[in-house]
């Protein structure tokens, strides 16, 4: 919730109790000129009383239109002419309203015509105002000839053949920043109509410079931290996404911030170009986001829960077991070394939770091949640790059931070449640590399979 | 006292009973003198007692839940990293002379630092007042080394060849600008002292993978300058439980002092002494409910466990020649930072969750150049014996290794600038610091600087945020694990912090 001060509750309030007066001051003209017509003379004694309304709203919306312009950037030179003319209204509504009133017609004689002539031009200054007041709020191209003849941009076909600033670049300003910064409301003194606007920048100097991104105001804004208070977009308005982030950036810094220009014609795109066809809609890179949210990949086959006995009856007989996430339920076990385990205990203890580990670290307990019988079951291991035991080749054949194993430690065992064929094999298995084996092959015995 | 209690105590032996008979003057004068007074005050601790039981005990019941409920959600993330080594370069090294490679600065050599780059940010009193700012570029050369040609000082030829495991944060920046607020910063998250620090935290929240020995260690080498003082407060619990607090292992023959029997006593019944000792405590505690009574039982105990745990880890006969080779020489020094780096691989071989190193003298205001290429050499080599270690025992893959200081060093010269010679003071706004292994990306650099080396240009990483990055590393999310104290939740991150997402793995 934002909790707006009270000066800024009652100026906001102004755009509606400026329609009070104009709906007032219009039908006291308009029951002036027509109580010329016989039918509605009797509507001539209604004007001073509207008139009189007028008069009185007119001086809340000046008011009113006095504390907004406290709290706004508006485009100073507009604002000033609204601000008189507005003014000039309510003067000029309650110097017609005491012409009305008997005694004062006495004084100054005034008569029917020149009355109704005068509040013609009443008329004519609500008008002004009024389209004074419409170019504060809308941009002066709001409602205009241009605006209606306006032809809409082709969406480009490729991100090859897509203008970077024309339908790139601006379209994230278009959408990020121009409510702010474009038309008659120039916080900050900033505009992003234009690339030439952008380079003259607003009160805090350029808000672009080609090649440059330190002297660059604008990203320099949208990079801060979102609780910077010159954070932009401000007031909590949703930020740029981190790939309009990185296009900017490039566009900024590698396109030295040109216009006119397709991606195909400047030098190095193949970087941007999966984010500008994201950007476009035409595939591509898929971005993340929702940043917040941490993504974890978890493999669905771990069983979401585990009787918690089973843990403590582990723990109980020499393991170290880690709860590694709650749910689904993974476990990091650890058998302290020359603990004097052998197979048969293993399996009995570890097989109810085989499915929940995750990793497992056996090293330096004697085990021989005959006695890793139980690894069948252990379906959902990531990293399996058995270096500084005398296992064999023919321990890689408890592994052939191992899809998501990631990293084998066979540090100082028996193991030679021939296993590694087969362990080659294993969909997701990344890393192999060999050092202190027969196995030739890198100095530190690190055998990298890179990503599969 | 129950009879149960009597039994238990062993009240009834005849030794104990002849003592009780030996009423003499003085024992007649004290008992029945101090016993009216004592009547007197055991009937107001009993009303006392009585009134605070029914007011305080709902409130203290009520806390503990919420620990609980903090502690059972843990870990929040499946980790990546089981274990944190972090290897403190206490006093802020130089990033110039480093990593943060600065070509351009040869040219604007002697040339004051402009004020477009400085934009009246602080100084030091130190150097505020210096009639002027005089830029000096790195006197030692850099080259390219690894798969992606990562620039780095000639000072560092071995963190060189490791560069490929490295994830190098050129954009580190704190806000603290003299040294104790700034470490006090880093490793509690707070500028003034009395939080806990990181590892007091990870221990809190994940508790001990190792029962024989403490879950956060802290090691000081003894051969860095003693420029600038370290405190035990920087490895302190703050306000959480005193048995998360790092333990110290000191350098030389005894790392934990007073492990060994004294003199005359075989130990052997020290368990059921130890055990005995125990039951009195739990008994006084179940009367006063001091959370200090747990903390004394479980150092106690830990004591015990330490008393073989502690030689088995210090015992380096086991280890071949060929690992002193590659750690340096000063390896088989016990206490040097080499010796240190090599016992924080025995320690994290044996599951030891948080073990941190510090190595003083990073703090040169003046003789830079001779200065850093002395902290360099005798740390450098056992830094990167220290990675390849754990890599080739597929250690790595489950460490994580941290390198870093507090702050930088300004890009201007502290005192006179000369051909050969200059100085650096502090500077909080942009640093290097790297972290190695489990979960981070590997061979890459994260976040730029500008060609000063002044301001960050790109990815600016808060300590916080890296502070946040290392606990979801270790499987927590920072904003989560909280402790309520004085009636405020506080946490590491403070309300601050983001995860750096770009440089995980």
């Amino acid at each position: 919730m934002i909790l707006l001060d009270i000066i800024t509750f009652f100026g906001r309030l102004h755009p509606l109790i400026v329609h009070l007066p104009i709906g007032f001051l219009l039908l006291a003209v308009i029951f002036d000129l027509v109580s010329y017509f016989p039918k509605y003379q009797v509507l001539k004694s209604a004007v001073s009383f509207t008139l009189f309304a007028g008069f009185c709203s007119a001086v809340i919306a000046c008011i009113f239109g006095y504390l907004l312009s406290l709290t706004g950037d508006y485009d100073t030179t507009l604002l000033r002419h609204h601000k008189n003319s507005g003014i000039g209204i309510a003067l000029f509504s309650g110097i017609l309203f005491l012409l009305t009133h008997p005694k004062v017609r006495l004084i100054i004689p005034v008569s029917s015509r020149i009355f109704s002539a005068l509040s013609v031009c009443l008329l004519g200054l609500m008008s002004y105002s009024g389209h004074l007041g419409g170019n504060l709020t809308h941009g002066s191209d709001y409602l205009s000839l241009a605006e209606l003849t306006k032809t809409k941009r082709e969406k480009p076909v490729s991100a090859e053949q897509a203008f970077i600033f024309e339908d790139v670049v601006q379209p994230i300003l278009e959408k990020r920043c121009s409510q702010c910064h474009q038309g008659g409301k120039l916080k900050g003194n900033l505009s992003v109509e234009s690339l030439t606007s952008l380079k003259k920048g607003g009160k805090n100097g350029p808000a672009v410079v080609a090649g440059k991104l330190a002297e660059s105001e604008l990203f320099k804004r949208i990079t801060l931290d979102p609780a910077h208070k010159e954070f932009m977009p401000s007031d909590g308005k949703t930020p740029l996404t981190k790939t309009e982030t990185e296009i900017i950036r490039w566009w900024i810094e590698k396109a030295m911030a040109t216009e006119g220009k397709k991606l195909a014609e400047l030098k190095g795109n193949e970087i941007i170009k999966p984010q500008i066809a994201s950007f476009l809609g035409l595939g591509g890179l898929v971005p993340n986001e929702k940043e917040t949210e941490i993504s974890q990949k978890i493999n669905p086959a771990i069983p979401l829960t585990l009787d918690n006995n089973l843990v403590i009856n582990l723990r109980n007989s020499g393991f170290e077991a880690r709860v590694m996430l709650q749910k689904p339920v993974m476990l990091d076990i650890t058998l302290p070394s020359n603990s004097g385990k052998k197979g048969s205990e293993l399996r009995k203890l570890l097989s109810p939770l085989a499915k929940n580990i995750i990793w497992l670290n056996l090293s330096e307990n004697g085990l021989t091949d005959n006695d890793f019988d139980f690894l069948k079951d252990c379906t959902n291991l990531e990293k399996l640790r058995v270096e500084k035991n005398p296992v064999s080749d023919a321990f890689s054949n408890y592994l052939s059931k191992m899809p998501h194993l990631e990293a084998l430690n066979l540090n100082e065992t028996k193991i030679t070449e021939s296993s590694l064929t087969q362990l080659r094999k294993l969909p997701s298995l990344k890393r192999i640590y060999t050092f202190g084996t027969s196995i030739k092959g890198p100095e530190d015995g690190v055998i990298n399979l890179g990503s599969k | 006292m129950s009879h149960h209690h009597e039994d238990e105590f062993r009240l009834h032996t005849p030794e104990f009973s002849d003592l009780n008979k030996k009423l003499d003057r003085r024992n007649f004068l004290t008992k029945t003198s101090l016993g009216l007074g004592a009547l007197a005050v055991g009937s107001l601790i009993a009303g006392a007692k009585g009134f605070g039981g029914t007011l305080s005990k709902p409130a203290v019941e009520g806390s503990s839940d919420l620990e609980e409920e903090i502690l059972r959600a843990l870990p929040h993330i499946a980790p990546k990293a089981k274990r944190v080594v972090y290897l403190f370069m206490s006093g802020g090294p130089s990033q110039f002379e480093t990593f943060d490679y600065k070509p351009k600065l040869v040219t604007m050599a002697g040339q004051n630092l402009p004020d477009s780059v400085r934009k009246g940010q602080r100084l030091t009193g130190m150097s505020a007042n210096q009639s002027a700012l005089p830029m000096v570029p790195s006197i030692y050369k850099f080259n390219r080394h690894g798969k992606n040609q990562t620039w780095i000082s000639e000072l560092l030829p071995h963190t060189a060849q490791v560069v490929d495991d490295l994830c190098i944060i050129k954009s580190i920046y704190s806000e603290a600008i003299n040294h104790d607020p700034a470490i006090t910063f880093f490793q509690t998250g707070n500028q003034l002292p009395g939080r806990p620090s990181i590892g007091s935290w990870i221990s809190y929240g994940l508790g001990s993978d190792n029962q024989n020995l403490p879950t956060f260690i802290v090691l000081v080498s003894k051969n860095g300058q003693k420029d600038q003082p370290l405190y035990a407060r920087l490895w302190g619990n703050g306000f959480l439980p005193s048995k998360h607090q790092g333990v110290q292992f000191r350098s030389g023959k005894d790392p934990v002092l007073f492990l060994n029997n004294p003199e005359g006593y075989d130990g052997k019944d020290r368990k059921e002494m130890l055990e005995y000792l125990s039951k009195l405590n739990k008994l006084q505690n179940d009367q006063f409910g001091d959370p200090e009574v747990d903390a004394r039982i479980a150092q106690y105990e830990m004591a015990y466990h330490m008393q073989t745990s502690v030689p088995e880890v210090m015992n380096t006969a086991d280890e071949p020649d060929e690992v002193f080779e590659m750690y340096g020489p000063d390896s088989r020094d016990s206490g040097t930072y080499a010796a240190n780096c090599l016992l924080a691989r025995k320690l994290l071989e044996k599951d030891v969750k948080f073990v941190q190193l510090y190595h003083q003298g990073w703090d040169q205001h003046g003789s830079l150049p001779k200065g850093i290429a002395q902290q360099c050499k005798s740390t450098d080599q056992a830094t990167a014996a220290l990675i390849k270690d754990l890599k080739r025992r597929g250690l790595l893959e489950d460490t994580l290794v941290i390198w870093g200081g507090e702050f930088g060093r300004t890009v201007y010269s502290q005192g006179k600038l000369s051909a050969d010679d200059y100085g650096r003071d502090h500077h909080p706004r942009c640093f290097t610091m790297w972290m190695a292994g489990a979960g981070v990306k590997s061979g890459i650099s994260y976040g730029e600087t500008d060609d000063f080396s002044y301001n960050i240009v790109r990815d600016p990483v808060h300590v916080h945020d890296f502070q946040a990055t290392m606990m979801h590393l270790m499987g927590i999310d920072h904003e989560r694990l909280t402790y309520k104290f004085q009636g405020r939740r506080f946490r590491l991150t403070d309300v601050h912090g983001k995860v750096v997402r770009d440089i995980l793995a």
